[in-house]
Order: structure tokens, then sequence, then C-alpha cells
């Protein structure tokens, strides 16, 4: 089974594709077979960052069933081990995507033979984004240090709380529940998901353990984007704190990537940052996060699949 | 994990509960970051009012923990309904002293030091090595070291006697010439260092100087 990486956030422009793309390549030349997949439809420009030109295969063929499997929309790119599914595409109504259609996706990319799989996410906490962050087993939220990333993040990682309730309850228990906890505090539903979670152990203790066993196993990790000097560099630490104490989720910080005005310069000449400025601190930034997070995801197991469910 | 408000005081600063004042004020400064007004890390997270349980929660657990005397009567409470282990109290050990010295001071109230002296006395006139170093022109670090350790005089000792820095003592003996004084202090310490090993200092100053050379 690959290892599969998400890269979302909730906010567009705060570095998803970016992260995506420099990681994949450090993951390449590490000598890992990687392939990144464009699943920001509507959005997507992942092969631009990666310096390819307009793919002419991508993940729309699969979805159109122009193309049988999803193997046939891999691209391969200028850099060694390093593929691509792009997300580019023309076609409007495929921007949301049906259920079907999803775990389709989801399925084939869980029997694709990469060692690393990396998702780049749209923007926004539409059911795309957050389905296909819960199959990875390491969901990376990219958020940059401004009151509006770091609220479309916590807003995200809400949405995915929610959806794990709902994926784990039926609806008829979920019904129950989220009477009780909204006749109870009006602020369960809405801004305290966690009261949830305490509401439901006593309600039923059975499917509250299975609950919070289903939240724990998520492996949250948290890079802080576009760091500028004056910014607390403290700032990713405490967030993850917070989610912590509050969400009962597992939340790994796995460092700050600084600010860098020639972050511009590289996506404008269409060249990979890491390829082209290779000796500044964002690069060493990236070098360092993906050590990181090697080393974290190392010590985690194979997280449950989803798309069996 | 517990719901927020559940939480027991040390829970909401996390710290033990042996924690101790300095701990406690440190632990509050900490969690105060997290949830106060201008931080953006918690910008949208909290409503405001829930932001506001939560810090005059904070507030009234550091004020009942940083006072001795209402941090005892909690840990009764919790003591009673089993939340805290006795043992694991905080309690105000007297500290210790800083040590100055990188040595334990010896103490030889055992006897009296006209009488050590005299042993020593009597010791270098019956030890033939040492005879031999004295009759040596010149002495070095290592000689001193030697008569030293053939008296079974610890250096601490000597340091403690003859208010000579022990490192002083130390370059002494491993020739260490970078750290040695001029001359004139030198001579001083020698002397002592001589006295207390009841050897004649004479024969040492000028020994040692000799070996170090003049134009120190």
């Amino acid at each position: 089974m690959p290892n599969i990486w998400a890269i979302g956030g909730g906010k567009g422009g705060s570095g998803k594709s970016f992260i995506t793309g420099n990681l994949g390549i450090l993951l390449a030349k590490g000598g890992y077979k990687t392939l990144l997949v464009d699943v920001d439809l509507g959005a997507a420009n992942l092969h631009t960052i990666i310096g390819l030109p307009i793919p002419e295969k991508s993940i729309s063929d699969f979805v159109n069933k122009k193309v049988g499997t999803l193997e046939e929309t891999v691209e391969s790119t200028p850099v060694r081990n390093l593929y691509l599914i792009s997300g580019a595409m023309n076609n409007l109504d495929i921007v949301n995507l049906a259920h079907e259609q999803k775990l389709r996706i989801m399925r084939s990319i869980f029997k694709l033979s990469y060692d690393y799989i990396l998702l780049d996410l749209g923007a926004g906490t539409s059911f795309n984004t957050i389905d296909f962050f819960m199959i990875s087993n390491s969901g990376i939220f990219v958020t940059t240090p401004e009151p509006t990333s770091i609220e479309n993040i916590y807003r995200l990682i809400r949405s995915v709380y929610f959806r794990k309730i709902r994926q784990v309850l039926n609806s008829h228990d979920f019904r129950a529940l989220a009477e009780e906890a909204q006749g109870r505090d009006g602020r369960a539903t809405v801004s305290s998901p966690d009261i949830l979670l305490y509401i439901m152990k006593e309600l039923d203790p059975k499917k509250g353990e299975i609950l919070e066993n289903e939240l724990r196993a998520f492996n949250f990790k948290l890079a802080l984007n576009q760091l500028r000097k004056q910014d607390n560099p403290n700032i990713g630490t405490l967030i993850c704190k917070i989610i912590q104490r509050h969400l009962a989720m597992k939340m790994h910080f796995v460092g700050n990537i600084s600010f860098d005005e020639s972050v511009h310069n590289a996506v404008c000449k269409k060249i990979p940052f890491l390829d082209l400025y290779p000796y500044t601190q964002t690069a060493l930034d990236l070098r360092n996060c993906h050590k990181n997070l090697m080393s974290v995801s190392k010590a985690e197991p194979i997280l449950q699949n989803v798309v069996d469910q | 994990m517990k719901p927020y408000r559940e939480q027991n005081y040390y829970e909401l600063l996390e710290i033990l509960p042996d924690a101790s004042p300095l701990e406690i004020r440190r632990a509050y400064k900490r969690v105060f970051e997290l949830y106060q007004d201008e931080s953006i890390v918690n910008y949208s997270f909290f409503s405001k009012e829930e932001r506001q349980e939560i810090l005059s929660l904070l507030q009234k657990a550091y004020l009942a923990l940083i006072d001795l005397e209402s941090r005892a009567q909690y840990d009764r409470r919790l003591i009673e309904v089993g939340l805290l282990d006795k043992k694991g109290q905080y309690s105000d050990k007297a500290k210790e002293p800083v040590p100055i010295y990188d040595f334990k001071k010896i103490h030889f109230d055992k006897f009296e030091p006209g009488r050590r002296l005299e042993e020593l006395k009597e010791r270098v006139s019956q030890n033939q090595l040492i005879r031999k170093i004295m009759d040596q022109d010149i002495l070095t670090g290592a000689d001193l070291h030697k008569m030293r350790t053939e008296l079974e005089v610890p250096l601490e000792e000597i340091a403690e006697n003859t208010k000579v820095q022990i490192g002083m003592l130390r370059a002494i003996e491993e020739d260490n010439l970078e750290l040695l004084p001029p001359a004139v202090y030198l001579k001083g310490f020698l002397k002592s260092y001589a006295r207390y090993l009841q050897i004649d200092e004479k024969v040492v100053v000028n020994g040692f100087i000799k070996h170090v050379g003049e134009g120190k």
C-alpha cells in the first residue's frame, strides 16, 4: 500500500500546491517512487509548480471514462521517480464529483503502486476536499500566519471532525446525538464539536468509544507557510496545542516555511523552487519539513481504509 | 482527555500536582498566551464568551494554586475525591545552597591542625622518595604531585587550609603554564603549598620557578 499524504488547507493561496510539488520533488530525489495527484479540480496548477507544460492527460479522462484505469492518466515529469496526475480540465461539471466518482478515484489511488502518493487538495471545505483528506494516512494542513488562513484551517478541521462522526454513526444515531447535544449546549454543533464526543459517550458508551478511537486515529500534521521575519515562530505549535486540547485529535507540527519573494520568481519561470533556489532559507525549511514528515509518518501505522466501508 | 470544564486546576494549567510556584507561574503564562485576546492562534476557534470562560477558569486555577494556603485546601479536596495522591503533593523543600566550589568541603574537626602538621612533618622526614625529589635542582608540577600523593594529602585539604583556589593548585601540579599567575603570586602560592605539606618551602619555590622560567 502506498503512503498517502493529503495536503490541504482552508484558504486559497496559502501554498498547498507549492508545498505538494516541492515535497514531491524531495521524496522523488530521496529515491521514492512518488506520484502527485492534483485533486484541486477546477483550479489545478500543480503541473506548473513542478515545471511541466499543460498536460494532455488529466484525471478528468478517468472520470469521464475516456481511459480505463487511473494509471493511464499518469504523466512522467523531468524529475526522476516523480509522476503526476494532473487535475487540469475544461469540463466544468466535473468540479463537483459525484460520490461514486469520488469512491472510484479513491479506490484506484489505493491500487496504484507507488511509494508515496501526494494529494494536492483544493481550498474550501467541500466534501471533495474532506473525503480525500480522510483517506490519506497523513493529512497535512497548510496555513499561513494570518487570521484568515487560520480561521479556515479551524473550519476545515472541524468539518473533518463532523464528517468522521457522521461516518461512524448511522443517520439515526447521529440525529439523536445532534438533538441531544443541541438541547444541552447550543454550541455543540457549531463551534465545539468536541462536546459531541462526550455526549455520545454518555448516550452510548460503546459507540462513543469507537468514535473516539476513530478520531484518535487521525494523524494530522500542520505546516506553517509564508512565515515572515516579524511573525511569531511559535504560532504553529500553539495552533496544534489548541486543536489537541479542544478537539481531542492528534496534530503534529512539522515546521515553519519562511516567506520568500523568490517563490514568485520560480512560479513565474515555471521552474521548481528547489531547483532554482536550492540554497535559500525557504528551501532549507522545505527540506526540514520533509525530514520531519518522514520521521513522523514512519512511526504511524497505515490508516484504515475508508474506501472499503 | 477530559472535557475542558471537568479538568482540575493542575490539568488546566498542564502541570503536575507537585509543581513549584515558579512552574505554576510559567504554566499560567504559557496557557494565557494560547487564549489571550490578540493572539491570532485562537482566532475564530472560540466565541468571545467561550474564550472569556476559559480565561477566567485559568485565572481561577492560577489564583487557587499560587497561594500556598488555598492550594493546600484545594489539594485536600482533590485527595478526598481520590484525584490526587498524598505523595504527589507539592512540598517546599528547603533549597540546598548552590555549591561554589567544585569539591565537597571536607572538615577536619576531628584532629587539631597542629597535630596534623606534626604528623606530616614526621612522614616527610621518613620518606625516601620525597627526599630524593627535594634533592633535585628543578621541581616540576608532577614532582609536587608525586610528593603530595606520597603524603596522602588530598588537594582539597590544602585548598581548604591555605585558602589558595583549588584550580590554582591544580594548575601548578599539572604544569598548566597558561593558568599560572605572575611569579610574585605564584611564589606565594607555592610557599603556602609547601608549608602545608611541611616540606622546605625555599626548595619548592626555587625549584618550581626554575622549572617554569623566570620570565613568568
